[in-house]
């Protein structure tokens, strides 16, 4: 194989960000465009004040310029994520999120934190999720099974975190457990 | 860990030897053993490595003794508390003892399907003796997976600097004693935990 062993194992947290770009976000433009085709679609046209969905790619992009506000996704608020976060603490499955919630959160933060109403606690309040989330994870590995696991509601990046690990020693048990065949 | 011609693993594990006895005469071969005799007598016994031993078993010419790293002392001690055995002084530096272990398993359920072992009762006795066995890697290895997983996270999060820190003994002698196996393991969860947390602390604005 060409691709270095790094990138052997798993896809990289960098590329699900970068799949996680197509997804849409609401922005408040602050230029006049007409609607133009993309690849992945037309998209706009972009009329200030009026709201527009652009994929989360296009309004990082046009954010940078300081050409959009990034209006936050309904979920990354304190609101959202305290009743979230509680939800996780008090019961044993996860809680429902959007399935790239991460790396979107993390995009949002990163480039447009002056739009997110309390942008410190909110980067706190995921970060109580994601460890919340990682013991629960953890408590898995226990009832690691040679042939299945099911963590329901697990998010992009987490499976992709645990993937590697999880492979190779559900490959392991599969090994270590005789076949049928040799009964 | 899986019994593929190419897997290197596999040939390393194969290297591991077997305490042998045999049951037949073998003329001239009396070097393998390492003495000076001539030939190999029937009831001599002699350590042999596995991937010899399999034809002489198949073939019924010598008889052998569950190796050491899998004999009661280990398992009981696996059983009253997985995570304190040393794995790797079991079969050497970077053994591979979940292979090992492996391929003497197999041995002894072929064994019991080809029916070589001549008495019925003896077929019994492998055959539960092979389910136990079976089992209790099972149980080892999970019982171990969580406090490898646990420990490569950790090192994972101390980042580059760390490495020393007030790591206690015990964790620090049962990170000694990992396998080859697990310690493949505590690589990629390591890997995949400094990833995760280089993403998360990374904010390259440049990029975009």
């Amino acid at each position: 194989m060409a691709l270095p062993q790094s990138l052997r194992t798993s896809v990289t947290p960098l590329e699900l960000e970068l799949i996680a770009s197509e997804q849409l976000v609401e922005i408040v433009p602050l230029i006049t465009m007409e609607k133009t085709a993309f690849i992945s679609g037309a998209y706009g046209p972009l009329r200030p004040p009026a709201k527009c969905r652009i994929p989360l790619w296009m309004a990082t992009n046009l954010k940078l310029k300081k050409k959009c506000h990034i209006v936050p996704p309904e979920w990354l608020s304190v609101d959202f994520l305290l009743e979230r976060l509680t939800r996780e603490t008090s019961r044993p499955e996860f809680s429902k999120l959007p399935f790239r919630f991460a790396e979107i959160a993390k995009v949002v933060l990163d480039v447009a934190s002056d739009d997110v109403q309390n942008a410190d606690k909110i980067k706190s309040l995921l970060k109580d999720l994601r460890e919340a989330r990682q013991a629960k994870s953890r408590d898995g590995l226990q009832k690691l099974d040679h042939s299945e696991l099911s963590l329901p509601n697990l998010c992009s990046m987490e499976i992709n975190e645990i993937r590697p690990f999880f492979i190779q020693s559900m490959g392991i048990l599969t090994q270590l457990v005789r076949e049928p065949s040799a009964e | 860990m899986d019994n593929d011609y190419f897997s290197i693993d596999a040939i390393l594990a194969e290297n591991q030897k077997i305490q042998c006895t045999f049951k037949v005469d073998i003329p001239d071969m009396g070097h393998l053993a390492g003495g000076s005799d001539r030939d190999i007598k029937s009831l001599t016994k002699a350590p042999i490595p596995i991937w010899l031993a399999y034809i002489m078993l198949f073939s019924d010419w010598a008889d052998f003794t569950i190796p050491s790293p899998f004999g009661t002392r280990v398992r009981n001690a696996l059983k009253a508390e997985p995570r304190s055995v040393k794995l790797s002084n079991l079969v050497g530096a970077g053994g591979l003892w979940y292979g090992f272990g492996k391929m003497v398993m197999d041995i002894l359920s072929e064994e019991q399907a080809n029916g070589i072992s001549e008495v019925l009762t003896k077929v019994h006795c492998l055959h539960t003796l092979c389910d136990v066995v079976n089992s209790w890697f099972i149980q080892a290895f999970k019982g171990r997976l969580l406090e490898v997983i646990d420990q490569a996270q950790h090192f994972a999060a101390l980042g580059p600097a760390g490495g020393g820190g007030p790591s206690t003994d015990t964790a620090q002698s049962f990170r000694e004693g990992l396998d080859g196996t697990e310690r493949e393991l505590f690589a990629l969860a390591q890997e995949s935990a400094k990833r995760m947390k280089r993403w998360h602390e990374g904010n390259d604005k440049a990029r975009r």
